[in-house]
């Protein structure tokens, strides 16, 4: 289990083992709100060196959306 | 001339008598427990300032705080600085109304300074500039606050972290040739002004019925443009990326490294930020104190509050040294070195 899926295991007060790609944000289990947004952009930071923005992050849909903006961040 | 350097001598600080707690919010957020409140921000409790009771008020009872230890008196005081985002009258400035309520000299300086989470540090260099060129000895630095007269009572984004407070922080001339305040380092970043902010009430853009249309966002937060406003996300990513560049540069002006400072006193904007900031940091937890458990954000005066919080606990003791690091609204920052 990566740095990253664990955190965000924490942000959504979920098991870790639930986090996959296909994790979806806005499913009965995840509240993505502003406040699990602004901890998603502390934790990316802190485990791929990356400042995603929050607009972008606010129309993700699942965590594969949100890897998506990480890699393309990487690539700056 | 002789030399003089300026030093921190002496901190009082004021809250107001009510208190705000996470089961009363929690009541209004269904989505937000009281305990999840308590967990993302570090806050059990904010203080209220009465309807009637202005950030004037509360620099006015933190400096008679001040006074009753002892260590200052009111006729010592040359120059007063008043940092504060809600003063009592568009004009006069409300440092010179203090002078008169306080029995401060009439021979005494007097002036306001409009920043928020920086402005400790900011005044702490003013403070510094005064005493060294010889202008003042004994400067009386206030921070006083009431966002909580901007917060819309349903907007949870803004109102779990903010309270009011104020702090007295006298700053003397010393005779000692070592420096005690110092070096710093600022920075500014207007085109995040619009990313913490209450936009209308000014001149720029007048009130109106326009302005008080209250409207919810995305997140079922309530507000009107009268109201403060926070963009969460931007604030976090601007923190993140500027604090940690501003303690390099600052300890690199100073010939300094973090293993010399016993102490980072950051701006206490919640716990999350905090934690994040200390990971980038690569700071121990008992070097990064959090102490806003009881007070919540309190914008200019947290950085005085957290010295007074550790001066108390016996924690921060003559001879340590800090590093102090404001940083928000504007954006503006602003870190120094302190020898306590």
């Amino acid at each position: 289990m990566s740095e990253f899926y664990e955190g965000m295991a924490e942000i959504f007060e979920v098991d870790a083992s639930k986090i996959s790609s296909e994790f979806e944000l806005h499913s009965g289990e995840a509240a993505w709100d502003s406040l699990a947004i602004v901890s998603t952009i502390a934790l990316a930071d802190d485990c791929f060196g990356v400042m995603l923005e929050g607009k972008a992050l606010g129309e993700c849909k699942t965590i594969a959306d949100i890897e998506n903006l990480i890699a393309a961040a990487k690539k700056g | 001339m002789k030399k003089v350097s300026a030093r921190l001598k002496d901190i009082a600080v004021y809250l107001p008598d009510t208190v705000l707690g996470n089961d009363e919010l929690a009541k209004l957020y269904p989505e937000w427990p009281a305990e999840k409140i308590l967990e993302k921000t570090g806050i059990s409790e904010r203080r209220i300032a009465s309807e009637h009771q202005t950030a004037g008020d509360m620099a006015y009872e933190a400096a008679r705080n001040l006074f009753a230890q002892g260590q200052v008196a009111a006729q010592d005081v040359d120059f007063i600085i008043l940092c504060t985002q809600a003063p009592d009258y568009v004009l006069p400035t409300t440092a010179c109304v203090l002078q008169d309520r306080l029995g401060i000299s009439r021979q005494a300086g007097a002036l306001d300074i409009n920043l928020g989470c920086s402005g400790f540090v900011y005044g702490l260099s003013m403070a510094k500039g005064l005493i060294e060129t010889g202008a003042a000895r004994c400067i009386l630095l206030l921070t006083a606050d009431t966002y909580s007269k901007y917060i819309h009572p349903l907007d949870k984004s803004v109102r779990t972290l903010f309270g009011d407070a104020s702090a007295a922080t006298a700053v003397v001339a010393s005779e000692d040739a070592e420096e005690a305040i110092g070096p710093f380092v600022f920075g500014t970043d207007g085109a995040g002004a619009k990313n913490l902010i209450v936009e209308a009430g000014m001149y720029r853009l007048p009130k109106s019925c326009d302005t008080s249309t209250e409207q919810t966002d995305d997140s079922g937060n309530v507000r009107s443009r009268e109201n403060l406003y926070m963009n969460g996300a931007e604030v976090m990513a601007f923190s993140l990326k500027e604090v940690p560049k501003a303690a390099d540069t600052l300890l690199l002006k100073a010939g300094k490294s973090k293993e010399d400072i016993d102490f980072f006193v950051l701006h206490q904007a919640n716990k999350f930020m905090l934690e994040a900031l200390r990971k980038k940091l690569k700071v121990p937890e008992e070097k990064l104190p959090i102490t806003m458990d009881d007070c919540g954000n309190t914008v200019s005066s947290t950085i005085p509050m957290a010295l007074f919080k550790l001066i108390h606990q016996g924690r921060l003791i003559r001879g340590q040294r800090l590093m102090l690091v404001g940083f928000g609204v504007g954006y503006s920052w602003a870190a120094c070195l302190l020898n306590f």
